[in-house]
């Protein structure tokens, strides 16, 4: 037959091709083993992260990354953990959670770094989060809010921000429910993205808006890549909702909010994740931003003692006050910072790792978004702060005794 | 559900359905003229839409007027791609490779926007992006009034094209039959690669007409891909009229279904149709003898 | 029109010596022992689990190779049967507590029964369909993946449980993985090799030169085509199950994604889509490329204009791949090889757009057999 002299001169090129592979893959990939453990006395503390810096998440990635990056300097800059130097190793998982488990993979045995911070969004954080489990690793994580994150099972994940998805509008729910009978809005209508985090936020608020009485008029939930939100803005419209809940992310919120406005739908009130806490957000959706409310897990001007040296440090670096992303960052690095001190080792040995885990399991850390303290699945015990653009900027307006202005409902017309 | 969210859906539906025909006759001429199924088109798309947001940001000047330097561009790049590129494959394998060949080109202008632009989602400021008009009822917003404006022109143009001009019967020619119309002495390659410019300049129209009232990022032409595709192959493959016909029908159908089933599952409706299409009538509703081949 | 390779038979049989079958043998086993030692050679896990990756993506291309080498045609879509068996693997095991190495084989099955009506719709008409339909399936699957989330866990992914219980390490899972990869290419290897060899195999060869011939001459071409297309899914679903089991954690963004389809087509186009091992060398230099890109330029959009660029190219310049390339240049060092074999496809075509050209339009002959 023909086909054997093909398989065999075939076999041939290719058990020799293999071989060369074989032999430049290992050496290639894997230059830095060597340089692996990393316990002894004055090197560097290794911190291995992966990061989306390109593909769908690369812009809050990049801010997640600038957070960490002048996280570490600040570190530095004081002395060090534990008298040494940090010194971050990030990899770009291009948004792809095959990419960021082999880049977790590959941080732990090849770079042989100590210590592991989290990746951002939530479909990073699970598959990151196991490679990590699997290796012993203590797992702080700057972005994965969304409930899925935290009932998988994990024992060595914390989230370092304020409160969970679910937890975002805790303050806002509280507020309408104790308006007065005949001010209080009777029917609500939900638009979220279908991503953990934004359907989240938007269904942590429609659960206790429900069993506070208001009725869902709208329920809709959209893929990621929606752009035309004519019909989703239709059926808003038309129900004449009072308020309409967005869990969004950025454009969408601002295509769905342009998308209303072209119907001429005026609710009471309007709320959306994310999108309103970036500084674009006035300029994209034409000024129209009066009343329109946020929750938010950060901002400058929070009183906690160590968010100033923050918000100076990053602003003297970067001439821009830090955001929510770069806060989360700054946080994880904060949080496993207070453990290694506390704890007083940082290799990856399982051993050391472990009374990581076991301390912030059972202790408080301060941090620039306010003391945190987790439960058994690492979810933070605490609430977002909700803001509001109040006279054209955006400001905290709940809870009552961290307010910068006055609740305005209701929300004058877009 | 009430009669103006109806007609609401009803007036989305025809304003969507505008721009998908336009951008399925463009996928239309490619495939008549070279027998090539076209995965760029809508990257094209993407990258016009790009070119008319990076002129409005840089200029300040309405995106509209992009158009007057991205139709030419296109049109140019169009009659190189086919001159260049596609004549280059074999003719045997001519459908598959040059499937691969334009999906490759798609992968590039994904990969170069990415790498210009970032993959953050953009979106044109236009001061008239919330203006609306009253329409019995139902609301119209002025962009996309515009943009169906625009699509209609165009293939408006396009028709007089094919059925008035010389031109125009030379290119039906070599989309009925290439080999007949070299015998009566048409240059059926410069045909051939002027069908493939003019299908590019409606990717540039088209692109201008989604930046007014749409999000883009350079993956987003994924996101179009597939409707447009079973769009062309529910008309039958090769026929405009077909394509602009199925475009008009799935475009409705879509904005109407949203009602009862939601975003998500409506965009289904596309590739139900297109099932459904292969099923029982694998040349298309409206194609003619060409579909039947392919 | 009988391919290239078929038209050597003859003379490359009655070359056949003690020397090539002794090369032959040599040059499996040197393979296989590579394979083998991999995973002692490798210096950590990390090394490992690139190792794992690899070799799915072998498995991968191989079984596109099913359809893709055989018949001609070109399905951008694969991504969609792995996905599937992915996903069916995971749901078997999740919500329907099967054991899991019965739940990748019955997604298989099930996939494969899936595949039939899908072959059906997209082959009765010839190639531009199939594609479309190939690109339209994976969109619609994401979509349904995505929205039916109590079903398929949505947006959220799907997590599935070790298959070997949590007292075996990760390194020792990676090298369990990838000698099960190792064995599933084994056998599809030989499957290929088997069909490569059959009357059903030349039957579907005979699609891929000339499908209006092969049709003429009584070869049953739609029952080949989708028999040979169901098999390839059915391989891909395997494929896509035992990556999940591997990897543990489905997203629907990544598992349906244009992108995995795309992989599988350049690794089988790169290697050579008519060569046994062709999808194999294909998956190990696109596969070490893809490392080897991210650890030099991690952070930019690189991969996906390397992606494009290398496909164009090898469209362009070496539709037959890497195989056949170094084949002939390998005969030219080998004066005694040198007779029909040297009459590559490439130069076929050229030597009949030569001919189309000086007007005996060879298309319109076609077209006339057609009608």
């Amino acid at each position: 037959m023909h086909t054997a002299k093909r398989t065999r001169s075939n076999a041939l090129r290719l058990g020799a091709l293999a071989g060369t592979a074989a032999l430049v893959l290992t050496g290639c990939l894997s230059e830095n083993s060597a340089q692996g453990g990393g316990d002894g006395g004055d090197d560097p503390i290794r911190i291995g992260i992966s990061l989306p810096l390109t593909g769908d998440f690369s812009e809050p990635g990049k801010g997640v990354g600038r957070g960490y990056e002048a996280w570490a300097e600040y570190v530095n800059s004081q002395g060090g953990l534990l008298g040494r130097q940090v010194k971050l190793t990030i990899l770009d998982d291009q948004s792809n959670a095959d990419r960021v488990a082999a880049d977790y993979e590959k941080l732990i045995n090849s770079d042989g770094v100590d210590l592991v911070f989290g990746p951002f969004s939530t479909r990073l954080v699970v598959p990151a989060a196991q490679v990590a489990k699997d290796y012993g690793m203590l797992f702080v994580e700057p972005a994965g809010a969304a409930e899925e994150v935290f009932t998988q099972g994990f024992d060595n994940l914390f989230y370092a921000a304020p409160a969970v998805a679910d937890d975002h509008y805790n303050h806002l729910a509280e507020k309408i429910l104790s308006m007065p009978e005949g001010q209080r809005p009777k029917t609500a209508a939900y638009a979220a993205m279908d991503d953990p985090f934004a359907q989240g936020t938007a269904y942590g608020l429609k659960q206790k808006l429900e069993e506070g009485g208001i009725r869902t008029v709208v329920d809709e939930v959209y893929p990621p890549n929606t752009t035309d939100f004519g019909s989703i803005a239709a059926k808003i419209a038309d129900s004449n909702a009072d308020i309409v809940v967005g869990g969004t992310q950025y454009q969408d919120a601002v295509n769905l909010i342009v998308a209303l406005r072209q119907l001429d739908y005026q609710p009471k009130l309007a709320a959306f994740s994310t999108a309103p806490t970036n500084p674009e957000f006035p300029k994209a959706i034409g000024q129209q931003t009066e009343g329109i409310l946020s929750p938010t897990g950060y901002t400058p001007e929070a009183p906690y003692p160590s968010n100033k040296e923050f918000v100076e440090f990053y602003t003297e670096q970067h001439g821009s006050p830090p955001t929510e992303d770069e806060a989360n960052a700054w946080t994880t690095g904060q949080v496993v910072a207070a453990a290694v001190e506390a704890v007083g080792c940082a290799d990856p040995d399982p051993e050391c790792q472990g009374k990581l885990i076991d301390w912030l399991r059972n202790n408080e850390v301060d941090t620039v978004v306010g003391p945190l303290s987790w439960d058994e699945a690492g979810r933070p015990q605490g609430a977002h702060l909700i803001q509001q653009y109040v006279d054209g900027k955006i400001r905290i307006v709940l809870p009552e005794d961290a307010k910068e202005a006055e609740f305005i409902y209701p929300k004058p017309a877009w | 559900m009430t009669g103006s969210l109806l007609l609401q859906s009803l007036v989305l539906g025809v304003l969507l359905g505008g721009l998908y025909a336009l951008l399925a006759a463009g996928l239309t001429l490619y495939f008549g003229v070279m027998r090539v199924v076209m995965i760029a088109h809508s990257a094209f798309l993407i990258l016009a839409a790009y070119l008319a947001w990076f002129f409005t940001r840089q200029t300040g000047l309405d995106p509209m007027l992009s158009l007057l330097f991205t139709v030419p561009l296109f049109f140019g790049i169009g009659v190189l791609m086919q001159r260049l590129l596609i004549s280059r494959l074999r003719p045997a394998t001519l459908t598959m490779m040059s499937v691969l060949l334009t999906f490759s080109i798609a992968l590039l202008i994904e990969g170069v926007l990415g790498f210009a632009f970032t993959g953050t989602h953009r979106r044109i400021r236009l001061p008239y992006s919330g203006a609306h008009l009253e329409f019995f009822g139902a609301s119209i917003a002025v962009v996309k009034l515009i943009a169906f404006g625009l699509a209609a022109l165009s293939l408006a143009g396009l028709y007089i094209l094919l059925k008035r001009t010389r031109f125009g019967q030379a290119l039906r020619a070599t989309m009925q039959h290439r080999e007949a119309a070299q015998l009566v002495g048409i240059n059926t390659d410069r045909v051939a690669g002027f069908g493939f410019g003019l299908g590019l300049a409606t990717a540039a129209i088209g692109g201008t007409a989604l930046a007014l009232d749409s999000t883009i990022y350079p993956s987003l032409h994924w996101h179009w891909i597939g409707p447009l595709m079973a769009i062309i192959v529910v008309g039958g493959l090769g026929s405009v009229p077909g394509a602009a016909i199925a475009a008009m029908a799935l475009g409705l159908g879509q904005s109407l279904l949203q009602i009862p089933l939601g975003t998500t599952w409506a965009q289904t409706f596309f590739y139900l149709a297109l099932f459904a299409t292969l099923m029982l009538r694998p040349q298309g509703f409206f194609g003619g003898r060409l579909a039947q081949r392919f | 029109m009988p391919s290239d390779s078929d038209l050597v038979t003859v003379p490359a049989r009655a070359r056949t010596s003690t020397t090539t079958r002794v090369a032959k043998v040599l040059g499996l086993l040197v393979l296989a022992g590579l394979v083998i030692s991999f995973p002692s050679l490798a210096p950590d896990s990390f090394i490992l689990s690139v190792g794992v990756v690899i070799a799915s993506y072998a498995v991968l291309a191989t079984s596109w190779n099913f359809v893709g080498g055989f018949t001609g045609y070109i399905s951008l879509g694969h991504a969609a049967y792995s996905g599937l068996g992915g996903y069916g693997t995971a749901l078997l095991i999740t919500r329907a507590d099967v054991n899991p190495w019965l739940a990748m084989v019955a997604a298989g099955v099930l996939v494969a029964a899936f595949a039939v009506p899908v072959g059906i719709a997209s082959l009765r008409v010839r190639g531009a369909s199939f594609v479309i339909v190939s690109i339209a399936l994976v969109l619609i699957l994401l979509l349904v993946f995505q929205s039916w989330g109590s079903f398929t866990g949505g947006s959220n992914g799907i997590r599935l449980p070790r298959p070997f219980g949590d007292d075996v390490l990760r390194p020792e899972q990676h090298e369990r993985f990838f000698y099960l990869h190792a064995a599933l290419l084994a056998v599809l290897l030989l499957c290929w090799w088997a069909i490569d060899r059959s009357r059903f195999g030349m039957g579907l060869k005979a699609i891929r030169e000339d499908e209006d011939k092969a049709q003429s001459l009584g070869v049953p071409t739609f029952t080949y085509k989708l028999v040979v297309f169901v098999i390839s899914a059915f391989f891909t679903a395997l494929g896509g199950g035992m990556y999940a089991l591997w990897f543990g954690f489905l997203d629907p963004i990544f598992q349906f994604s244009i992108l995995v389809g795309s992989y599988m087509v350049l690794m089988s186009l790169l290697g050579g889509i008519r060569s046994l091992f062709g999808p194999l060398l294909g998956a190990v230099i696109v596969g070490y490329a893809m490392e080897f890109f991210k650890a030099q330029y991690g952070d930019t959009q690189a991969h996906l204009i390397a992606m494009g660029a290398l496909l164009a190219i090898v469209v362009l310049f070496m539709p037959d791949g890497i195989i056949p390339a170094l084949r002939g240049l390998v005969n030219r060092f080998r004066p005694q090889a040198a007779s029909i074999r040297e009459v590559s496809a490439a130069e076929l075509a050229e030597q009949r757009r030569a001919a189309e050209d000086t007007g005996g339009s060879e298309r319109g002959e076609k077209e006339e057999v057609r009608r």
